[in-house]
């Protein structure tokens, strides 16, 4: 990969640029976009495949009175970039006019995020992607010799440029590592499964050893899942359950949602939407971390941003449409398309995840699922993935066909801990939290 | 886009394959054409379009699998990719579990082309536009004040995917896709409710003709109305019917899945080692059939060049089949199925499922709910997922209506159900000679997203959790 790469990106985005603005775009931007990967996935114990792929694609956005034209292709051949630069202002053209459009980010100096890139990621080869995959196949195996190992691992890079017709022109590279592995034990009728998984930018944060066997490991635990009692319980959310419950959040706080009348967040800004246990902040300027990156999707700069303090929601997620339509301050969450949250990181408290399970005599502990309230009603409704009950303050059984359920602000309302310890990914920190007064539905 | 000539190339590389004596290659060229309006709260300020293509190729090498890809047309390039996919097949040599064998399938020489009365790409846009603007219009009339956000939105696709390998067959098949879509968002006071209707079919613009605003947007618009003063659904376990578009949810992501052979193979599915056995009560019968003409997960031939087909899963509950490819066909000893697909050619192809239904039987919805003195019916199928391992499921339905004393009592919102499927099904009590087949969407797997459609009959279950709050 070079710096000359880079610069074919930038090439490629200013020539659908130019194209769309001389089809009559009055303000455009063209992102392109190359990368490559590779994979080696596994089923039962063995390789099922591997493979290499590689992708190049360009997509335009044009604008007219407001109207938004897109046009995307694959390929970022000059061609190529003409045609989805002159398509995007066709579209424009015909779209209606937007009058709260009113106009694209302009450039600024944009923050230095470090380790994004890693070019021993982007050199690793197909074979030691495999050899991380029969490790872990054996690792799996050693600590249950009836387990059957699924998953994969990958690596990869990817190059872009975003350039628009108000002068931004910024390129990067970046490159990412991941791997996850399934683990399913039968014995007779009981089965009992569980996943573990790791992801980093750079190779020296990247640990897929052992994974196979914490997998197999929990796998075993999950063996006799039971159901339990109905009714209203207090739920400890462990790391992999917590982050559905405050994404969710996230989500509804989005000002594309809110302003389209179509989140439970309206009107909540500068209120309390948490208990006081809750404080967010999103951080993209995290190094290495998976959300991290200097700037957004219409190329504003990324910068720190406090979301909730203390329970009270301190600001929506804009992008620069959305901020300019409000008139507040851009926080900088554009996706091109959508609105999302970078790294989000919680406060921690100052209990351990031990003790606040040691202090529920009885409830639920929920390993995995996805808590995520509605974005419009708020409503809560999830499946227990994967959990355990909870009774005189230790963990009993597995749990099978369980369901969580609440209102989201009441459940927001009713967290009463979120925990000092917590599994530490790059750019995420996914601690447990419990709260109460969650009705819980069960097959029992 | 380049598309002429790209057979003729295909054929060269797998000239180059067999030359080199590969064991079998597979090179499929894809190409996806898009378009898309959206109009929310009366603008239509947001158009789009997209097209991409490129080439995919397979290999088996000492019975290894490798795959690689690359957007480029050019021959050189695809003999890089062929170069690739050979390198990441010595890479799954490291440890397979035994030499992969591929059934025996026809050799097929074909050319499908996409069934249309008429062309969406011939539509002016001003007319697809108005006819958005006109669902828009209907419902947000008919929600009035209450209304609180609407979106609708038009797409048309177009896919053609060209299949070369080595053993000799040529297919390309061509497919253009049609779909509306509706959600409004209905408001009072603190409460808001999300309605959603869409439609959509393999055809051209008359599917957008045949729709009149009064089935589509306005139906989303008083569910939404009807949801504001609903109770939330209660929680716990009851007598329950599904909705056909419930049991559509059901089938896909309770048995469709568990059905792929690959899972099974994979030890990921709770249907292994059951084929032949009662794993369902005798009223359920299910089955995937890629045949449906026009259906919106239908498929001439699928991403091996494998004739789609029509597939018993379940007959009388008794388990009589899986869903298969080349691979798991031989390792099962059975046919082909033609359910191998890949999506675009930036994947392999892995199983998956088409039209998954549950037959309909003879009982009216009214004989369904006479005897339930407390239950609930269970509608407006969102989303849904599965852990295939474990047989537990969720669906959220959005909506429901109560059943009190034989009788359907007041509706409920915000209702989602989880399940252990093989309880589900054992469980049914039976279905209804009414009959639905209109889940159009797409089904994600293993990262490949696919259209897929599901349906059947309204479905009596004896109780299922319910995750409500009241």
């Amino acid at each position: 990969m070079s710096g000359e790469q880079l610069e074919d990106l930038l090439k490629a985005a200013e020539i659908a640029c130019e194209a769309a603005m001389r089809a009559g775009a009055e303000f455009a931007d063209a992102m392109a976009d190359l990368g490559q990967g590779r994979s080696v996935s596994m089923e039962r114990n063995a390789i099922k495949s591997s493979d290499a792929r590689r992708w190049a694609a360009i997509s335009v956005r044009a604008f007219v009175a407001g109207g938004t034209g897109w046009a995307s292709a694959s390929g970022i051949s000059q061609e190529t970039a003409m045609r989805a630069g002159q398509q995007a202002a066709k579209l424009a053209r015909a779209a209606e006019p937007d009058p709260d459009f009113v106009d694209l980010v302009t450039p600024a100096a944009y923050p230095e995020v470090e380790g994004l890139y890693d070019e021993r990621v982007a050199q690793i080869t197909g074979a030691q992607i495999a050899s991380w995959v029969t490790h872990n196949i054996d690792g799996a195996l050693a600590v249950a010799p009836e387990a059957m190992v699924s998953g994969g691992a990958n690596a990869g890079w990817r190059q872009w440029a975003l350039l628009s017709s108000t002068g931004v022109r910024v390129a990067r590279r970046s490159s990412s590592v991941s791997m996850s592995v399934s683990v399913v034990i039968r014995r007779n009728d009981n089965v009992g499964s569980f996943y573990e998984w790791d992801t980093a930018r750079v190779l020296s944060q990247f640990q897929p050893e052992g994974l196979g066997g914490r997998a197999a490991e929990e796998a075993l635990r999950y063996l006799d899942s039971r159901t339990m009692k109905s009714g209203t319980f207090p739920v400890v959310f462990g790391p992999l359950a917590s982050g559905g419950l405050l994404g969710g959040l996230c989500g509804a706080a989005s000002a594309e949602e809110v302003q389209r009348n179509r989140s439970f967040l309206i009107g909540k800004k500068g209120e309390r939407v948490a208990s006081e246990q809750v404080t967010l902040v999103d951080d993209p300027l995290i190094p290495g971390g998976m959300g991290s990156g200097i700037c957004d999707g219409d190329g504003f700069p990324h910068r720190r941003v406090s979301l909730v303090e203390r329970g009270v929601l301190n600001t929506y997620l804009h992008s620069h449409y959305t901020a300019k339509k409000a008139g507040e301050e851009n926080t900088g969450h554009s996706t091109r398309g959508g609105i999302a949250p970078t790294n989000v990181i919680p406060a921690l408290g100052t209990k351990t995840a031990a003790q606040i399970i040691a202090e529920v005599d009885d409830g639920l502990y929920v390993t995995l699922g996805r808590p995520a309230p509605d974005t419009a009603s708020g409503q809560v409704s999830a499946l227990v993935d994967a959990g355990f009950r909870i009774e005189k303050g230790r963990l009993t059984h597995a749990l099978k066909n369980t369901m969580v359920a609440g209102h989201g602000l009441e459940l927001l309302s009713n967290i009463d801990a979120v925990s000092s310890d917590y599994r530490a990914e790059p750019g995420m920190v996914l601690p447990t939290i419990r709260v109460q007064g969650v009705k819980v539905a069960s097959g029992a | 886009m380049k598309e002429a000539g790209m057979g003729p190339q295909l054929e060269r590389l797998r000239d180059e394959a067999l030359r080199r004596r590969l064991e079998f290659a597979e090179a499929r060229f894809a190409t996806a054409r898009s378009s898309g309006i959206m109009l929310q709260d009366g603008r239509a300020d947001r158009m789009g379009a997209g097209e991409r293509a490129g080439m995919g190729v397979r290999v088996l090498v000492n019975g290894a699998w490798g795959f690689a890809t690359t957007e480029s047309t050019e021959f050189r390039d695809w003999l890089s990719c062929l170069d690739a996919a050979v390198d990441m097949a010595k890479v799954s040599g490291m440890r397979i579990a035994e030499p992969v064998v591929l059934a025996e399938a026809p050799v097929v020489v074909d050319e499908v082309k996409a069934c249309f009365e008429v062309d969406p790409t011939t539509v002016p846009l001003e007319r697809k536009l108005a006819a958005v603007r006109g669902y828009e219009e209907a419902s947000a009339c008919r929600a009035g004040e209450r209304v609180a956000n609407v979106i609708t939105g038009y797409s048309d696709g177009r896919q053609l995917e060209m299949v070369c390998n080595t053993r000799g067959t040529l297919v390309s098949s061509e497919s253009v896709r049609v779909m509306i879509w509706h959600t409004i968002t209905a408001r009072d006071g603190s409460i808001r409710q999300r309605a959603r209707e869409h439609r959509g079919r393999q055809g051209g613009w008359e599917l957008v003709e045949a729709v009149p605003a009064a089935d589509f947007s306005v139906k989303a618009a008083e569910r939404a109305l009807s949801l504001l003063s609903a109770p939330p659904a209660p929680a716990g376990k009851f007598p329950a019917i599904f909705h056909p578009s419930i049991a559509g949810l059901l089938v896909h992501e309770a048995i469709g899945h568990n059905a792929e052979a690959d899972l099974v193979l994979a030890g990921q599915s709770i249907l292994e080692g059951k084929l032949g056995t009662k794993v369902a009560a005798e009223c359920i019968s299910i089955i995937d059939d890629s045949t449906i003409p026009g259906s919106w997960g239908s498929y001439a031939y699928d991403s091996e060049g494998v004739p789609g087909q029509k597939r018993v899963l379940v007959e009388k509950g008794v388990l009589k089949g899986f869903l298969h490819s080349l691979e798991t066909a031989a390792r099962m000893g059975v046919p082909p199925g033609g359910s191998a697909r890949a999506d675009g050619f930036m994947h392999r192809p892995i199983v998956r499922m088409s039209n998954t239904l549950i037959q309909p039987g003879q009982a009216s919805l009214q004989e369904l709910i006479r005897d339930i003195d407390l239950g609930i019916v269970l509608r407006g199928g969102q989303w849904g997922y599965v852990w295939c391992e474990k047989g537990q499921y969720t669906c959220h339905a959005g909506e429901g209506v109560m059943i009190r004393g034989g009788q359907l009592a007041e509706q409920v919102r915000d209702v989602s159900i989880s399940g252990m499927t093989l309880d589900t099904l054992a469980n049914a009590l039976g279905v209804s000679r009414d009959f639905e087949l209109e889940m159009p969407g797409t089904c994600g797997k293993g990262g490949q997203s696919m259209p897929v459609n599901g349906g059947g009959p309204y479905v009596k279950v004896t109780e299922i959790v319910v995750g409500g709050q009241a």
